[in-house]
């Protein structure tokens, strides 16, 4: 688990804090599909509940997702992570952390936690064996002390699956 | 565009002529739009209130063997009960016994909308169940109101700091039970959350074409120092890519460009790329800070 981490983080700014709340009425209203918002009252980490996609590896399996927001979102990215058990797939670590651009370089305000979550979800569609990354021992055992896949160098090796 | 060849064929002569003795039944002065083959029409409907609704009305090749299927700015449509004998004028008796229903439900949209600070939507439609309400403090309501049973007790999700929504939950927990349908529906949000509500806000319809900034999705930003300035200003910086046109705080564009790699500057001015279509964008650091 990565709450230490988490714990030490600082509250939300006045910017993040009015843009996650636009973001969470747009999702109530508007809630991307297969994604299942668990209502708390902490702004500042969404706990969301993903159902694999009809027709795929997944279907029907329900995993759940642990968006974390940095203090100055929507500069930085909102750390995304899987919660244990996290879905066999191959750019998925059994930590939960997830190889995914957009949740690191690529990440631009344009983009949104329903985005994201339906980057994810296709992510997870389109895979063809449910396996784990070929590091995924070496890299979990680095990431012991809780360390936050964001400061993770990432190799985004392939855009495939 | 090509054209396909094998176009369908007109329907029949007599198909013409029964739908339109079927309108003539509803009343010409009805009839907004149709289609030319009349395979849609729509109709223009006033209910007991006076609100103007369009039900549109599909018709399938094979009327009124199967049951056309409707459409229109409601909250739910209502099932269409059809046989052979049925014609149009039924379809609309059914859609006006369906308006008659939500009565209520909309009268009580139009208390929210009348008295209360509405946040979003900024112009909802006879559809819309739900309104985000300014409770001053920081804070607002996102309601959605059952338009099935219009008097029950809204869904509520509250938003802002902490403190100040853990008082308004456990106020609207504590006096649920005081929902009555003898007083208004805003009387009764204020006697729930033990608070007088923001009335509307009232701001010039210019103020409505402003856009929010694509990055902090505020309108204006925060009244703060750490802004100086720029405290409570409105984008003011648009993507020149017209197909994009996307606004922005300059504050906001300045801090995502500052915070990536890929951001050169040249003197005083940072150049990058637009974070909704990537063309380039170039601002000015800015001088105070």
């Amino acid at each position: 688990m990565t709450s230490s981490s988490a714990a030490s983080r600082k509250a939300l700014s006045k910017i993040a804090c009015n843009r996650l709340q636009k973001e969470l009425v747009e999702w109530e209203v508007n809630p991307p599909t297969g994604f299942k918002h668990k209502v708390t009252d902490n702004l500042q980490r969404w706990i969301i509940e993903v159902v694999g996609a009809p027709g795929t590896l997944y279907e029907s399996e329900k995993y759940q997702l642990q968006v974390d927001f940095p203090e100055h979102y929507p500069m930085e990215a909102p750390q995304v992570i899987f919660l244990h058990p996290a879905p066999l797939h191959p750019h998925i670590y059994s930590n939960g952390h997830i190889c995914l651009d957009i949740l690191y370089d690529s990440w631009s305000p344009a983009m949104t936690v329903s985005s994201v979550c339906i980057s994810i979800l296709s992510m997870l569609s389109s895979s063809t064996a449910k396996q784990r990354p070929a590091d995924n021992d070496r890299y979990v055992k680095n990431c012991r002390n809780g360390r936050s896949p964001k400061e993770t160098r990432w190799w985004f090796h392939d855009d495939k699956v | 565009m090509e054209q396909g060849s094998r176009q369908e064929l007109p329907p029949p002569a007599p198909f013409y002529r029964s739908i339109f003795s079927e309108i003539e039944e509803v009343g010409w002065e009805h009839l907004v739009r149709s289609e030319e083959d009349l395979s849609s029409l729509s109709f223009r409907i006033l209910d007991k209130n006076g609100r103007a609704h369009i039900l549109e009305i599909a018709l399938p090749r094979n009327y009124p063997e199967s049951a056309p299927s409707i459409a229109a700015d409601v909250p739910y449509i209502c099932d269409i009960e059809w046989s052979k004998s049925s014609k149009l004028k039924n379809i609309v008796q059914q859609f006006r016994e369906h308006l008659q229903k939500l009565q209520e439900f909309w009268s009580i949209m139009e208390d929210i909308d009348r008295n209360l600070w509405i946040l979003d939507p900024k112009q909802p439609s006879l559809a819309t169940s739900y309104r985000q309400i300014c409770l001053g403090n920081d804070c607002s309501l996102l309601l959605n109101v059952y338009a099935r049973n219009a008097w029950s007790l809204p869904e509520c999700r509250f938003f802002g700091p902490d403190s100040t929504v853990n008082l308004l939950r456990n106020n609207w927990r504590k006096n649920s039970r005081k929902w009555t349908k003898d007083k208004h529906f805003h009387e009764n949000l204020a006697i729930l959350l033990e608070t007088t509500l923001p009335r509307p806000h009232t701001v010039s319809n210019k103020n409505d074409e402003q856009v929010d900034c694509g990055i902090c999705y505020a309108q204006y930003l925060p009244v703060d120092d750490e802004f100086g300035d720029n405290s409570g200003s409105a984008p003011d910086y648009t993507c020149e890519n017209l197909s994009c046109s996307r606004a922005f705080h300059t504050v906001c564009l300045r801090d995502w460009l500052r915070s990536i790699t890929t951001t050169r500057q040249s003197f005083d001015v940072l150049f990058g790329n637009c974070p909704y279509c990537s063309e380039p964008v170039a601002v000015k650091v800015s001088k105070c800070s």
